[in-house]
């Protein structure tokens, strides 16, 4: 048995989402179970399939880096501070 | 009333079947050999059943009767009232009983109810239009689940399973003793015997297919007499099971 994500899209203008997964034989059969496990009350009106082996997965380190650099984040509180000592030291 | 008495012993025999092989599929919910299967077949039943219930509005709305009668309708006539065959009425407590008679059965049913798309009832024709899309899902599970199973060392337990299933299985075509009327009518537009050539014809393909040796003509034909009216043994405790709860407050509303 192998693993398949499930993703599920409904209509208009959304995107595929994940679902969950399942497992099965083989792709075709996959598929069939896919729509009673996860479509079973018509969620998603089309259906992607991936097998989990055929996933690329990132080393979650070299993700985590990413967390640790301030300069990335601003959220414009040092400029907010420097114009409030220029608004005062021109009144 | 709309219906002649001929059509609705028709719908009658199918409406019983499609709610006895229901019944006995949901005897697998969480037993199923894997999550996945589990919920697929559980699907299959509820599909049956939903199929039955249809058919009994059907009939129970075409005489007039009030459609909260439904369940005494279903599960508490007098057992020569059934017109279910036995295929759908008996117990599969091995699982490779289960999936053939699953196959066996849905094979027949997609013909049933294609037998019905030019039924002079626009009511019955919409119905098996429905019910056909949902029987592909079932042949495709059948033929998928079957296929794969044939090429492993779990052949030997298919095969077995056909052979004690098949001379049930015949009565599927046994036919309502109305059926000549029915013919007539035009409510059907082919006998049971023409569907069963039919099915003969795709278990066979099937079988080719799968590359299993299955004699499936050696012990045909023993229940064509009986016009589904007698019930197989163990019928009188699988409807005691049925009824066990609703008996519990017979004047309650569900």
């Amino acid at each position: 048995m192998n693993t398949y994500e499930v993703f599920l899209k409904k209509p208009g203008r959304n995107e595929f989402r994940h679902a969950g997964a399942l497992d099965a034989a083989d792709p075709e059969m996959a598929v069939m179970y896919a729509r009673e496990t996860h479509n079973r009350r018509a969620e998603g009106s089309e259906m992607w399939l991936v097998d989990r082996r055929h996933v690329l997965v990132a080393d979650p380190e070299s993700m985590a880096v990413n967390g640790d650099k301030p300069h990335r984040h601003n959220d414009g509180s040092l400029v907010a501070a420097r114009r409030k000592e220029n608004r005062k030291s021109e009144a | 009333m709309s219906l002649t008495p001929a059509a609705r012993e028709h719908l009658l025999a199918l409406a019983d079947d499609e709610h006895m092989i229901g019944a006995r599929h949901t005897n697998w919910i969480g037993l199923g050999p894997f999550l996945e299967e589990d919920l697929a077949f559980c699907s299959i039943a509820q599909d049956e059943l939903g199929h039955a219930i249809g058919m009994y509005e059907l009939l129970l709305d075409d005489a007039g009767t009030d459609r909260t009668q439904l369940d005494a309708f279903a599960l508490q006539r007098v057992a020569g009232d059934y017109r279910s065959c036995w295929l759908a009425e008996i117990e599969c407590s091995d699982w490779s009983d289960s999936l053939v008679r699953h196959w066996l059965y849905d094979r027949a049913e997609d013909l049933r109810w294609k037998a019905l798309e030019s039924c002079t009832d626009p009511v019955v024709v919409a119905f098996s239009l429905r019910a056909q899309r949902e029987e592909s899902f079932h042949l495709a599970h059948a033929e998928q689940f079957l296929s794969r199973l044939a090429s492993t060392e779990q052949s030997a337990r298919i095969v077995a399973s056909i052979n004690r299933l098949m001379p049930i299985a015949f009565g599927l075509f046994d036919s309502v003793a109305s059926e000549p009327e029915l013919l007539a009518e035009g409510f059907v537009t082919q006998s049971s015997a023409d569907i069963e050539a039919l099915w003969i014809e795709a278990i066979l393909a099937d079988l080719k297919r799968w590359d299993l040796e299955v004699d499936i003509l050696a012990g045909p034909g023993q229940f064509n007499d009986q016009r589904r009216t007698v019930r197989s043994d163990g019928f009188d405790a699988f409807q005691a099971d049925l009824v066990k709860v609703i008996e519990l407050d017979p004047i309650a509303v569900w």
